[in-house]
């Protein structure tokens, strides 16, 4: 490009310089705007508050639902220092739910955080702030790897510190200790061991029982289903039947069995207080004998005729004693 | 076996001298520049042709280079996050590269080469030439006349240049993410704008106005400084381009130190 002085030349130079110079001014300005994501975009503010807000940065994305909405447009902390205040312009036809929350968090692996609207509903384990203040939304910051390095460090002391505690406790003593209680616990063991096994041999011999049990009461079962069966057949045949018609005659002649027997023993008692009414008159008459009162007492008194008595009575005792021995040769029934 | 000796203490002290002669008469051409910016009668008419001579004309060249360092900045860039690291970082890499290092850096050193060397042997011509005594017997401040309206070019046009080189070169860089790396638009300009802060570009314009002025002035410094007819005109060009390239790696050192 060849500028050669004269005054077309001049005109066409300082044409050329603002040209360049508009341009490049224009494309930092327009560039830097348009990277800012705010070129031609109408933007509502919104404020919330944590406790904290980790690698949360002005500019950085605003998301809602998983959409980026719009951008942190600052980050304070309130005079008192209790509070981080968050500002961020978001597009203003995004409606915001009455329970938002914003939940700070870290949108990738590599440092850049964001700040997402939430429903308060959805994470409400998290811990809020409710920062007093009208449209102040309550926000929490999610641990950044600081503080879950600090955690962890945290975590390594106590480690240590059981260490050093277990290494000051575990002496010489302990471990010979320590070794006895194996010791004693490998020898329960073996006991236990040997206990198991008694048991198991009785186990053994009771399932052994249990089996020959099982075997006979198989049979058992067996030879009732055999009786079963031969009762059924039974059944079947009308036996029963005409055994309980058997048995109810028999019952019959049983009730009149019974009720001559109580007639036979009314007769046999009459007899016997008849015999026994004799056998006092006979005891009297004999006293009347043997004092020789009488005509029978005289009788007797001859020893013939008391020898005749004699034989007569005793012929009534063989009669009477045959009768109680033998009462079917005086004394005949039957049931059928 | 004495001048053996000497000799190296001889060379020390004559180059400690011969630089701190360069640094003393450098601070006197500053001082000097400095004074004749009371003279816009006699620089400014001759700001707009150097306008021209140092800024537009060396924006083809400027995007020439940002162009190709672009597409290099994106080939190189997803080749190095293959992997774990997401593809649109190849749009963090290359924006924020371009504005914080590159765009300036190649195109100071770019211009170096090309404006401070054209200063330095026009002007050196001009001294062999005897024009800048010329100017003095007509009673015209020659730091105002040729030194100053350069220095106010390349500061005031330097940031342009770069500007539109970094532009330039974010550009392809996405260009070549679209067509060679089988990325979207949006992926690139989500990487683009996810480490991007206005500051980087305060930063790319106070790096090339330090880098106009250094490059301008050493041309000039250089080209006033030559001696000895046409082989000097060639030593002061060489020297300009070379202490200037040196002293623009070590201002992005100093401001990336400083401003970061």
């Amino acid at each position: 490009m060849d500028f050669k002085d004269g005054g077309i030349m001049d005109r066409r130079r300082e044409i050329m310089v603002g040209l360049v110079v508009v341009l490049g001014i224009a494309v930092g300005v327009v560039g830097t705007i348009w990277l800012q994501d705010g070129w031609g975009r109408d933007r509502v503010t919104i404020r919330a508050a944590s406790t904290g807000v980790g690698q949360l940065v002005e500019g950085a994305s605003v998301k809602f639902r998983g959409v980026a909405v719009g951008r942190v447009e600052s980050v304070a902390v309130v005079p008192s220092g209790e509070a981080v205040l968050i500002d961020m312009s978001v597009r203003p036809d995004l409606i915001i739910p009455t329970d938002a929350a914003v939940l700070i968090a870290p949108e990738s692996m590599f440092g850049d955080w964001q700040a997402e609207i939430i429903r308060r509903d959805d994470y409400d384990t998290h811990p809020y702030l409710d920062y007093p203040g009208e449209g102040v939304l309550p926000g929490v910051a999610l641990p950044d790897f600081s503080r879950l390095t600090a955690t962890a460090d945290e975590i390594a002391q106590n480690l240590t510190t059981i260490s050093e505690r277990f290494e000051v406790a575990f002496t010489e003593e302990t471990a010979q200790n320590l070794g006895r209680a194996i010791d004693n616990l490998g020898e329960v063991s073996d006991r236990f061991s040997e206990i198991i096994n008694q048991q198991a041999e009785r186990f053994d011999a009771l399932a052994e029982g249990v089996d020959a049990s099982t075997r006979e009461l198989g049979a058992a079962a067996r030879a009732a289903r055999v009786s079963f069966e031969r009762v059924d057949a039974i059944v079947a045949d009308g036996q029963v039947q005409k055994l309980f018609a058997d048995a109810g005659a028999g019952v019959e002649n049983l009730r009149n069995l019974t009720e001559t027997m109580e007639a036979s023993l009314g007769d046999l008692q009459t007899a016997a207080r008849q015999a026994d009414a004799t056998f006092a008159r006979l005891d009297a008459l004999l006293v009347a004998v043997q004092d020789e009162d009488g005509s029978l007492g005289r009788l007797l008194a001859d020893p013939t005729l008391a020898e005749g008595a004699l034989d007569a009575v005793a012929q009534m005792r063989d009669l009477l004693r045959d009768i109680q021995q033998n009462p079917r040769r005086y004394l005949s029934f039957s049931i059928f | 076996m004495l001048d053996f000796v000497v000799r190296p203490f001889a060379s020390a002290g004559r180059g400690t001298v011969r630089i701190l002669g360069s640094v003393g008469r450098a601070w006197i051409l500053f001082a000097g520049t400095a004074g004749a910016l009371r003279h816009p009668g006699i620089w400014g008419p001759q700001l707009v042709p150097q306008l021209a001579r140092i800024g537009v004309a060396s924006v083809p060249i400027a995007l020439f280079i940002a162009t190709f360092t672009g597409i290099v900045m994106s080939l190189q860039a997803s080749y190095t996050l293959t992997g774990t690291i997401p593809l649109y970082f190849v749009g963090a890499l290359v924006g924020k590269t371009m504005m914080l290092e590159l765009g300036p850096v190649l195109t100071g050193l770019t211009l170096a080469g090309r404006v401070g060397a054209n200063i330095s042997a026009e002007l050196g011509t001009m001294r062999v030439t005897e024009q800048v005594d010329a100017l003095e017997t007509l009673a015209y401040d020659p730091l105002a006349y040729l030194v100053v309206p350069r220095v106010i070019a390349g500061i005031v046009m330097f940031p342009i240049v770069v500007l539109l080189a970094m532009t330039v070169g974010i550009v392809s860089g996405w260009l070549t993410a679209l067509q060679l790396l089988d990325m979207s638009s949006p992926e690139f300009v989500k990487g683009l704008r996810l480490l991007f802060e206005p500051w980087d570009v305060w930063f790319a314009v106070i790096k090339s106005v330090s880098f106009g002025a250094i490059v301008t002035g050493v041309g000039c410094f250089y080209g006033l400084q030559t001696e000895r007819g046409a082989e000097g005109v060639g030593r002061s060009a060489t020297q300009t381009v070379v202490i200037a390239s040196m002293i623009i790696l070590c201002l992005d050192a100093f401001w990336a130190a400083t401003l970061l």
